[in-house]
């Protein structure tokens, strides 16, 4: 007895659970079946559903009604930021709508008549894209590239003629049904980093209770904080293989072409992928059953997807989704991931994102370990 | 070292329960009851299904909160301090509570390790618990493959991994075949014999004739409480005797008689006072009234029947 006193350590007993979690869950082939092969059946399905492989680029067409120097430089700044493939270039709107509406391509840009000239003076001018609504993130991806180029023109133009504006103004049009995988990545990667996670934890806790063994799990001196983040750091080595596997799929399978580098997506995968975990463990805690708790992750996972801006751009919704939107995690993963994947920037340029996802994830641990009660019902 | 001699140090009670009462919504599972478990003592909580004896069990190991009064172990309140207690109970629940997808072996290094045990004190922990209890050659199956004899004993040997001073076994041969029983209630002995406290509950009356004192439970309440004689003994209002004779005799004549059960002219079954003292007084003043007296016993009393008499009056 005495010996026995002796040896026992006290602290934290973390890494027990984390282990015990691993082995169960590669003892259970439906889990490694649902980890591994579900992400690659999503993004293969995505794939093939959403367009294939693609040229990489957006088509639009311009109409240039400017005809000067100015315009010349503009276009020509559009095609050096490889986000676009310009179709044609019109001399007037009329062929430009057409292009739209026929669905040749995704948007159209118009140069107005004065715009070399209101450089050279230095005065406020535009330019004006007519995009396709029908397909809400693509026209997102491409006000967001031709803001981006605006910027950069402006910028040169600055430089040169001395401080100034150039507005891009967006008006809709409804035309194409054309889609490009690789704006959907983003999506992909919320679908994944969601859906297996939260579901696949969110059991871990009430299926200990329903099976009984918590009782006996409990009457160690094991604390709410080892259970929590014991499972919380098993589960989340057993999911991060999801963000990489859909990665590589996409890319090896569907040529997606992504700006960018692997360490900025993974970093702001893991960051969401956290969030994930800790929503599930919060449902576990919660439910009362295993079913009550995949009901439950199912549902979040829904809400989630519809306020996320992946169907329609968080933008344009009304003022109440916008307040829900500003709750969901995913809504700020998906920005971060498509300005990161998309526009090939730094995380360190959507810290921002990273840090209300982090808030979440914190929020859903800290209610997590205040509600998980060590006794039995 | 200082956290065992203060159990040295602890009072005589292992588990002290005072008006321990526990309420789900307005069903009284356990209504206020009272126990005194002395260390080193095998006790039994003896009671049909649905007694109480689960609750008040889950109370003790702090799994669940009372609604009212308390429980200590060695002097700590476990709902204050469940923490502190629990290096000091090994707890058998009733459902096989261990991890199915893991191997027996598994299951008691990971009870080991959350118990705090490392390094090579662990690994002889493990394999100590696996040859006492025939586990050794089963240690690589998962423990969802075992046979239910198997899962008790595994059960047992994780709930024994950290040497607790109190053994906490609710049903522990609930669905177990009668040899394999036998041989449980010797594993209990001998533990108890090692100075460890048992606290068992059953609901067969022949294995409880091997506590050292007893809790009868029905409907939330303790009923009776007491050595395993000293309950038959209340529930008939003492010893139950024979007498056998030739002759005349008034049973009520006799000295310690305190109620004729049965009258079937040359034999009697009398309650008296005390078997040990009476009978002999008995014998001796029935010869004096001329009486032959042929047999004179106890009664072997069965504590099934004692109780039934309890529950009988408590109802």
């Amino acid at each position: 007895m005495i010996e026995l006193e002796e040896g026992i350590r006290k602290g934290l007993r973390i890494i027990p659970i984390v282990d015990k979690e691993i082995r169960q869950l590669v003892r259970d082939p439906k889990t490694i079946l649902m980890v591994l092969l579900m992400p690659i059946t999503v993004t293969i399905l995505f794939g093939y559903g959403y367009g294939g492989k693609g040229v990489g680029k957006y088509p639009i067409t311009v109409v240039d009604l400017d005809g000067g120097d100015g315009a010349f430089k503009f276009i020509q700044e559009l095609r050096n930021s490889k986000m676009f493939q310009i179709k044609a270039i019109y001399k007037s709107k009329g062929q430009g709508f057409s292009s739209v509406y026929s669905g040749k391509v995704y948007a159209s840009l118009v140069i107005p008549e004065t715009f070399t000239e209101d450089l050279m003076e230095g005065r406020p001018t535009r330019v004006e894209l007519y995009y396709d609504a029908s397909n809400p993130s693509v026209a997102q991806m491409i006000m967001q590239a031709v803001g981006v180029v605006t910027q950069q023109f402006q910028e040169w133009a600055a430089s040169r003629f001395g401080t100034f504006a150039i507005t891009p103004m967006f008006y809709t049009v409804y035309g194409p049904k054309i889609k490009k995988i690789e704006s959907f990545i983003p999506t992909l990667m919320a679908m994944i980093l969601q859906m297996v996670p939260t579901s696949l934890i969110s059991v871990s806790i009430c299926r200990e209770r329903e099976k009984g063994t918590f009782e006996q799990f409990i009457m160690t001196p094991v604390s709410v904080f080892d259970i929590i983040f014991g499972k919380l750091t098993a589960y989340f080595f057993a999911t991060i293989s999801d963000a990489t596997l859909s990665l590589f799929t996409a890319v090896l399978l569907f040529d997606v072409k992504l700006k960018g580098t692997f360490l900025d997506m993974t970093i702001v995968s893991t960051v969401f992928l956290l969030n994930s975990l800790s929503l599930g463990l919060l449902i576990s805690v919660f439910s009362k059953n295993q079913l009550q708790a995949y009901q439950a992750s199912i549902f979040s996972f829904i809400i989630f997807m519809l306020f996320s801006g992946v169907f329609i751009p968080v933008d344009v919704l009304s003022t109440e989704a916008k307040m829900i939107a500003s709750f969901v995690p995913m809504y700020y993963f998906v920005t971060a991931f498509r300005n990161v994947s998309l526009k090939g920037w730094s995380y360190l340029m959507v810290l921002d994102q990273l840090a209300v996802i982090s808030m979440f994830t914190f929020a859903f641990l800290a209610l997590s370990l205040r509600f998980l009660r060590m006794e039995v019902t | 070292m200082l956290e065992a001699r203060r159990l040295e140090e602890q009072p005589e009670l292992a588990v002290e329960a005072k008006d321990l009462t526990k309420r789900f919504g307005k069903f009284v599972a356990v209504d206020h009851i009272n126990l005194e478990i002395r260390r080193g003592e095998n006790f039994g909580l003896l009671g049909p299904n649905g007694a109480g004896k689960t609750t008040t069990i889950r109370m003790i190991t702090g799994v669940i909160k009372p609604s009212e009064g308390y429980v200590k172990v060695f002097g700590i309140d476990v709902a204050k301090e469940r923490k502190k207690v629990l290096k000091y109970i090994g707890y058998m629940p009733q459902k096989f509570s261990l991890y199915e997808d893991l191997t027996v072996e598994e299951n008691i290094r990971l009870y080991g390790r959350l118990q705090g045990l490392t390094g090579s004190l662990l690994r002889e922990r493990v394999r100590e618990l696996l040859e006492r209890f025939y586990l050794w050659e089963f240690r690589r199956r998962l423990a969802g493959k075992l046979s239910g004899g198997m899962k008790q004993r595994l059960a047992l040997a994780t709930a024994l991994v950290h040497d607790p001073a109190l053994l906490i076994l609710d049903e522990p041969t609930a669905g177990v075949d009668p040899p394999l029983r036998r041989k449980f209630w010797e594993h209990f002995r001998e533990l108890n014999k090692e100075g460890k406290t048992i606290l068992v509950t059953t609901h067969y009356m022949d294995e409880a004739e091997n506590c050292d004192r007893l809790a009868l439970m029905n409907r939330g309440r303790i009923i009776a409480e007491g050595t395993p004689r000293e309950i038959k003994r209340r529930a008939l209002g003492g010893d139950l005797v024979e007498i056998v004779f030739e002759g005349h005799l008034d049973p009520t004549a006799l000295p310690g008689v305190k109620s004729v059960l049965e009258d079937s002219r040359e034999r009697y079954l009398l309650i008296v006072e005390d078997a040990g003292k009476d009978l002999p007084r008995i014998v001796k003043k029935a010869e004096e009234l001329g009486a032959k007296i042929l047999v004179a016993s106890p009664v072997h009393v069965s504590l099934e029947e004692a109780f039934i008499r309890f529950m009988g009056e408590s109802e």
